[in-house]
């Protein structure tokens, strides 16, 4: 029997693991046997990533991050899906509140997601310091931490930095351009009273990452199957809706430039004790 | 006075299912649990919520025909929530278990009866129903009823 293929996935809830089961019985009917480890948060699952306990990872852009700041840049990103390449964070606030520049944000309260959130806190908070606002000394940081250690794939901590906004207690708020565009079709914000102030340079998002000496053969198998799995295919839409995605496209890293930036000037590894 | 006792037998479904035996019945029954709402089965949690309803509509069914309490019709919304599902998943570093935390049977009673009456069948019955009683044992189980017209 051909060793199956161990691959890490982070659970931010007990649905999501229908997105992995989907993805491995495909596997599985393709002669790719493929055994799903789940974690709880992403530096367990960087540890055994790292440690050769699984051989692949879907890892959030810290993660990857992460994974190579421990192995020394010895994995490469091998996949991703199409949604999360040229991704971007707004800073939302109330119409008619008197922000109407990045400026005008100095002593005001910013609201954002949890600490370990590159799109709801890490990113912003980068571009705002490339934008002549630090945090502590020119506006006020008001941090959403919900479930930390998941790197804000959930929407907990955005919505609540949004609820802070639309109470009145903060002046701005972060938000993941996706999350933009769902909220404002689904009714949650409202686009007739909060607009977006600025938008942060684009930025890349999760990464399937595999050590660089995985066997190419077998890593070769494992993305011929991966890319074949298509939108029109109902059982794979159904997986896709639910991760987000209309297709699985090749890896990149060139879109983890801000957020390199952001954690070697928040010290972020440091402070996790990396 | 010997224990009556029920027995039924279970067999393997594959790849994650079973079929259980009880008299002249079979019924499916799917994985343990689900949390895919397409999944093609019914879970065994679920046939366990589906006892406790089944024993709520039908022990009132039952109590209000022998008080001669007129029922025009029950239904029961149950709802369930786990310690930590999480655990089921073996997700690495979770912790606690993927046991029931609690349960809430909501109960609507329809019937033009006088609410004294009413109540006097809820109580019996809730006295009386074997599934309800030894779940109030083993979990947070609350059950609540409101006669509808």
């Amino acid at each position: 029997m051909t060793k199956p293929i161990t691959m890490g996935a982070v659970l931010y809830d007990p649905k999501v693991s229908v997105i992995w089961e989907i993805i491995r019985e495909f596997f599985e009917a393709n002669g790719m046997p493929m055994d799903v480890v789940y974690f709880t948060n992403y530096e367990r699952q960087v540890e055994a990533l790292v440690g050769g306990l699984v051989d692949i990872a879907w890892n959030s852009p810290l993660a990857w991050l992460e994974t190579q700041h421990v192995s020394k840049n010895d994995f490469v990103a091998i996949a991703m899906r199409d949604t999360d390449c040229d991704r971007s964070t707004h800073f939302v606030v109330r119409k008619g509140g008197g922000i109407s520049t990045l400026g005008d944000l100095r002593g005001k309260t910013i609201a954002v997601g949890a600490k370990d959130s590159p799109q709801a806190t890490l990113i912003p908070v980068e571009y705002l310091r490339a934008n002549g606002l630090e945090a502590g000394k020119e506006y006020e940081l008001r941090r959403f931490d919900v479930l930390v250690g998941k790197h804000g794939d959930h929407i907990g901590g955005e919505l609540d930095a949004f609820k802070c906004l639309a109470s009145g207690q903060a002046a701005a708020s972060t938000m993941l351009d996706l999350n933009w565009k769902t909220w404002t079709a689904d009714g949650t914000v409202n686009p007739n009273e909060f607009s977006i102030l600025a938008t942060t340079d684009q930025f890349d998002h999760c990464v399937f990452a595999v050590r660089k000496n995985f066997p190419e053969d077998a890593k070769e198998q494992w993305l011929r199957a991966l890319f074949s799995m298509t939108y029109e295919n109902p059982k794979h839409r159904e997986m896709m809706d639910m991760e987000g995605l209309k297709a699985w496209v090749p890896g990149r890293t060139t879109g983890f430039g801000i957020l390199d930036r952001a954690v070697k000037h928040s010290h972020f590894f440091q402070e996790v004790g990396l | 006075m010997e224990d009556t006792r029920w027995t039924l037998r279970i067999t393997a479904a594959p790849p994650t299912g079973a079929s259980a035996h009880v008299r002249k019945h079979t019924f499916a029954i799917g994985a343990p649990m689900s949390f895919d709402a397409e999944y093609g089965a019914v879970t065994a949690l679920e046939y366990l919520l589906g006892a406790l309803g089944a024993d709520l509509v039908g022990g009132i069914q039952s109590v209000g025909r022998r008080r001669r309490v007129e029922i025009d019709d029950v239904e029961v919304v149950v709802h369930c929530t786990l310690h930590n599902p999480m655990v089921y998943l073996r997700v690495v570093g979770e912790q606690g278990d993927a046991g029931i935390r609690a349960i809430e049977a909501r109960v609507y009673i329809s019937s033009l009866e006088d609410e004294a009456r009413v109540r006097a069948v809820w109580t019996e019955m809730m006295e009386t129903s074997p599934v309800v009683n030894t779940l109030v044992k083993a979990v947070r189980l609350d059950c609540t009823y409101q006669q509808v017209l």
